[in-house]
């Protein structure tokens, strides 16, 4: 589990990182989804230990580790995919896994079986012989995430982990992700946000240093289905009609499509249009809604004026 | 410890299977090779004169002063440039232990190219007769001095993410230790009061002693304070940029 309080980040005078806050239960995966520049990689690189939080940062626990007093017991918990991924090119992959494997302190005799088994789980066997600088894009970025599951860390942190590789192997990462929630707390950076829409349990929407929303996938769904828009078409509307929807609680804009009306609001909003539709006597031709996405959603609240 | 082994030997491993490190043997032994034949020529053939020729002459400094440079510049500079560093960084490694194994391997590969040049006095041992113990004091103080010199290296590149930048940042550092020498002008030969200059001198230290089999035990004292002290800063100032 990762549980973060006020945790601030500063370069030089600009804050990256505004005290934020939020946890990230065991088992489960989240996206962190923001802008660039939104402060994604520097939670990423807190929590990896490469960089030092801002005094007044309140809590950052890894897996009961406070990262703040032992950050380099904390790091050993996260294995770690980084954005940028500067594998050594003149080293073969086994050479490579081998040197790190040593590095996170795991025995002699353990090391060849752990790197059978962390190729195995990201389908990288025929790679193993190979000089990492004649290997594909898709490659590097399996041996990377080869890396990030050496000594089975508790904690996962994929920044990107997708960019890159083809549509088979996004699958086989899926399926990887799927296999490997059990076990780990796994936080995914990305701007696919269809891919986090499949993968993760949790969003954790990041943007100018401040957490914008932090929902498990219910709470996120309802948002989503709230926040879309309503269509409505009445028969033989006139103006009057827009005026009515106008008036309704909720409802934020109404907008003119064809014979119809779209309606943008923070609610279901079908309920109340029928009610006003009987007082009315308006015979509809259609009622229907389009749930937000998780894009929609995204472009709203990372919105440069968007309040968090 | 052992984290500083693993470190070390990837490191070695990963100079010595890019031509980066061929390179600069080849061109070491070249220059070394011509300064031995043309010493041997000069002391004409006087065996006990070639170790002093050869280890105090201009080409044998010019070789101190860039080698340890080139061979350090990459370490850190590189490595923060390719953010390969944050990599590393991520295993949970301590920074000083980062430090040590970058300045070991770097002072390995360093020593590797002097002795290089073994099989060159074998080959003389056997139709003359070498003094293996001036030798080795020659050694002694190269191993000394290169400590000291790899240190400041390592110190340069943790400076800078440019890894010319860092070399000439360490030649710099080298030749301010090459040319406190020439203060000596500054004060006659009795003058005991600013004798500690020697003390800050590398060409005196190897020139004037271990070349002639004269090991002063303040020399290792001086050269090991120095290259802690590098490393030191160079482990505070890698801590820095977490901050």
């Amino acid at each position: 589990m990762i549980e973060v309080e006020n945790l601030s980040r500063s370069y030089g005078s600009r804050k990256a990182l505004d005290s934020i806050s939020f946890q990230v239960p065991s088992g489960s995966v989240t996206g962190f989804l923001g802008p660039n520049g939104a402060g994604k990689t520097t939670t990423l690189r807190v929590l990896t230990s490469w960089l030092l939080p801002d005094p007044g940062t309140e809590k950052v626990m890894v897996c009961g580790v406070d990262l703040l007093r032992e950050p380099r017991l904390a790091c050993r918990k996260v294995g770690a995919l980084l954005e940028q991924l500067p594998l050594p090119g003149e080293l073969r992959v086994c050479e490579f896994l081998h040197s790190r494997a040593r590095l996170k302190g795991i025995s002699g005799s353990q090391i060849p079986a752990e790197i059978q088994r962390v190729l195995e789980d990201v389908d990288a066997v025929d790679a193993s012989r190979r000089g990492i600088g004649t290997l594909s894009q898709g490659y590097r970025q399996r041996i990377g995430l080869a890396d990030a599951l050496l000594g089975d860390p508790p904690v996962l942190l994929l920044d990107e982990p997708t960019r890159g590789l083809d549509p088979r192997q996004v699958a086989l990462f899926r399926e990887l992700v799927d296999r490997l929630r059990h076990q780990h707390t796994i936080i995914l950076s990305s701007h696919v946000l269809g891919e986090v829409e499949q993968i993760c349990d949790r969003v954790c929407m990041i943007s100018a240093g401040k957490i914008c929303l932090d929902e498990d996938r219910e709470a996120w769904t309802r948002r989503l289905e709230i926040s879309g828009t309503t269509r409505v078409e009445v028969v033989d509307g006139s103006d009057d009609v827009a005026v009515g929807l106008a008036t309704l609680d909720g409802v934020s804009e109404v907008l003119t499509d064809g014979p119809g009306w779209i309606l943008h609001g923070d609610r279901d909003l079908r309920r109340s249009i029928g009610e006003l539709a009987r007082q009315k006597e308006w015979v509809l031709s259609e009622l229907s809604t389009d749930p937000a996405t998780l894009e929609s959603l995204f472009l709203q609240l990372t919105h440069p004026g968007a309040e968090s | 410890m052992m984290r500083v082994a693993s470190l070390a030997r990837r490191e070695l491993l990963t100079l010595f299977v890019s031509p980066v490190a061929w390179t600069i043997t080849f061109v070491f032994l070249l220059v070394m090779g011509m300064t031995f034949h043309l010493s041997l020529l000069s002391v004409g053939g006087d065996l006990q004169q070639l170790v002093p020729a050869i280890y105090s002459g201009y080409v044998f400094w010019f070789m101190m002063l860039i080698f340890p440079p080139l061979i350090s510049m990459r370490t850190l500079a590189e490595e923060r440039r390719t953010g390969s560093l944050e990599m590393l960084v991520t295993t949970g490694i301590a920074d000083a232990t980062v430090i040590t194994a970058k300045w070991i391997s770097t002072w390995i590969f360093f020593m590797f190219l002097w002795l290089c040049m073994l099989p060159l006095w074998l080959l003389l041992d056997g139709v003359g007769q070498v003094d293996f113990g001036v030798l080795l004091s020659a050694h002694l103080g190269i191993a000394l001095v290169g400590a000291g010199f790899c240190a400041a290296g390592i110190l340069a590149s943790a400076l800078t993410s440019h890894p010319l930048a860092s070399a000439g940042l360490a030649m710099a550092i080298n030749l301010v230790l090459f040319l406190v020498e020439w203060l000596r002008f500054l004060y006659e030969p009795g003058d005991l009061q600013l004798r500690w200059i020697e003390h800050f001198s590398a060409v005196h230290h190897i020139g004037a002693e271990m070349t002639r089999g004269i090991v002063d035990l303040r020399v290792p004292i001086w050269w090991v304070s120095f290259t802690i002290l590098m490393l030191f800063i160079a482990t505070k100032v890698l801590e820095r940029r977490r901050w």
